[in-house]
């Protein structure tokens, strides 16, 4: 759906994307993962043609995008990290606006604006977008992104300043949304891909450092942990300077990392020295830990 | 052509709830007003301060005014018109760079030229409606008052001063295709126009010059004949269309 070849592009002195290769599978809920400032919304724009690339291409649904040309915007439904819409429309003349700009007819429009306002819960909403809070006009983003039923969906960081409850709605939708088109989402919250995604891809130093399956990345990923917790702190101190695997999570709470069959060495250690643990506990290898491997690679 | 249609209501849209439209509307009525009435005035404030005048030692006759003074008139207020009719739209596209608002239109598929082209055709039928309007009233008052038929090629001079204001509302939308801020805008479009103004003071290029077009008086007392304004006119239909060709690959260019 999405094919990103070589990208590059620098800002000054600065090259933000280095080399970026990125496949965005047909009907996958892809999560574009990366640290702030890594470049996840200048990725993003070029891809719109809102930005020019110094190097690379993009093609969406098979059409090159070129920059400053917006015919390849036709398949895609965007939403901004921070959306600006006519703030002297109502939500319905908005999208009005956007239905019509698009070339959908009228009924058609009509039908599909009651649909989505509904959907994101501004069906009774009367006033201009002036009055608009954040978490409103967030959702009156989803509505005009999907409006014209996109073959790919583009959403920068779309959860990110909501609260939990806002947040587990517009995932909902998503994933709702998921078998009509392509989502591709940019995030920090790796809680959220692991609830809706199925593909992702790790963002770093300007380039994609993993991208794959989710469930592939997860299964190919081998090394496990163990989250060990001693009575006292004084022996956790102990354990830490004995084996260089173990890291301090809290004062007496620690973090192996597993390599070779440590536990039993360390387990072993435990039984020798008796120390009291309170608890042991062998933990999935989470989003979380991949990403920090990442990233401190 | 949706597309374009859909954008230019939003742009009317706009103007409407912005209030630029009824603002705008109230000074183009009250100008249109003022000529015939200052030229009213002239004789009843002259005589009022006659007395101050005399002591003084100034001695005048008593003037008549006709059409001519109204026109005159007409012709001396349509820069402040045209100054504020631009003033008020200078934030047409900038105001849309700096909020943001382009992004999601333009990401829907609505193509750049037809930004230009709907902001531009939107400013045109304001200017043409606000312009005429005015000198509709003031025809009216003068045709009441005194009588029209003394202003020689008055329809020709006043379509040649509509024709500047319309290129200096498309050099508007030209500089507002590369500027980022309206005060560039303004800066753009003043600057050029000043130009034009130094180009008409030299005898051996005046009639190139645009800011010909905004000499009616000449047109009116027949000082001036009206081929003397061919050249100016067509420069000047060449200028507008040059403007608004260069618009759309600057626009094209920029980066939202
Ligand atoms: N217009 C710009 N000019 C200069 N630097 C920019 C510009 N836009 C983004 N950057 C820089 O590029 C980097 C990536 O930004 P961004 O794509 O917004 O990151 P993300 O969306 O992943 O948080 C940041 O370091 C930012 O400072
Ligand atoms: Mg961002």
């Amino acid at each position: 759906m999405l094919q990103i070849t070589n990208l590059k592009k620098r800002f000054g002195d600065k090259e933000v994307i280095s080399g970026l290769n990125l496949a965005v599978p047909e009907h996958s809920i892809f999560g574009f993962i990366g640290k702030n400032g890594a470049g996840k919304t200048t990725t993003m724009k070029m891809v719109l043609g809102l930005l020019k690339p110094d190097e690379g291409e993009i093609t969406v649904a098979g059409e090159k995008v070129l920059y400053g040309q917006t015919v390849t915007n036709r398949h895609i439904g965007y939403l901004p990290d921070v959306p600006e819409y006519y703030s002297f429309m109502t939500a319905p003349e908005y999208l009005t606006f956007c239905g019509e700009i698009t070339g959908m007819n009228k009924n058609e429009i009509i039908e599909r604006r009651r649909e989505l306002l509904e959907l994101v819960g501004l069906g009774d909403e009367k006033h201009r977008i002036k009055g608009f809070s954040r978490g409103m006009k967030q959702r009156l983003g989803i509505a005009q992104a999907l409006l014209n039923r996109p073959k790919l969906l583009i959403c920068d960081e779309p959860t990110s300043a909501l609260d939990p409850v806002g947040r587990k709605e517009i995932l909902d939708i998503l994933l709702k949304v998921r078998e009509q088109t392509t989502v591709l989402f940019s995030t920090h919250i790796l809680s959220d891909v692991e609830r809706i995604c199925t593909d992702i891809a790790f963002l770093n130093d300007g380039v994609i450092s993993m991208q794959g399956k989710l469930s592939d990345i997860k299964a190919g990923y081998r090394t496990e942990e163990y989250w060990l917790e001693t009575e006292k702190e004084r022996d956790a101190q102990v354990l830490i300077n004995t084996f260089e695997d173990c890291r301090q999570i809290e004062n007496n709470k620690l973090v192996l990392r597993e390599k070779d069959n440590t536990i039993y060495d360390v387990l072993n250690y435990v039984t020798n020295n008796r120390i009291p643990l309170l608890k042991l506990e062998r933990k999935e290898p989470s989003l979380e830990s991949l990403f920090m491997e990442v990233v401190e690679r | 052509m949706r597309a374009l249609l859909a954008f230019m209501k939003k742009e009317w849209m706009e103007q409407i709830r912005s209030g630029r439209l009824v603002i705008l509307t109230i000074i183009f009525v009250l100008l249109g007003i003022m000529n015939p009435a200052i030229a009213k005035l002239t004789p009843w404030l002259l005589e009022m301060m006659s007395d101050t005048l005399a002591e003084s030692g100034m001695i005048f006759n008593s003037v008549t005014v006709d059409a001519m003074s109204s026109w005159g008139q007409f012709f001396k207020n349509l820069p402040m018109g045209l100054i504020i009719f631009i003033l008020l739209e200078s934030s047409i596209f900038t105001r849309e760079y700096q909020s943001g608002t382009l992004v999601l239109a333009l990401t829907k598929g609505l193509e750049r030229h037809k930004v230009v082209l709907a902001k531009a055709m939107v400013l045109t039928f304001l200017w043409t409606v606000y312009y005429w309007s005015c000198f509709a009233i003031t025809y009216g008052y003068n045709e009441y008052f005194w009588d029209n038929a003394v202003a020689k090629n008055l329809l020709f001079s006043v379509i040649c001063w509509w024709l500047f204001g319309l290129w200096a509302v498309m050099l508007a939308v030209f500089f507002s295709t590369i500027a980022k801020s309206n005060i560039s805008v303004l800066a753009g479009t003043g600057g050029v126009a000043f130009a034009t103004y130094l180009i008409s003071l030299l005898p051996k290029v005046k009639r190139y010059s645009p800011s010909v077009l905004m000499d009616g008086n000449s047109l009116i007392y027949g000082l001036e004949d009206v081929q003397a304004y061919t050249v100016a006119i067509i420069v000047t239909v060449i200028l507008c269309v040059v403007c608004l060709a260069l618009s759309i690959p600057a626009l094209n260019k920029k980066r939202i």
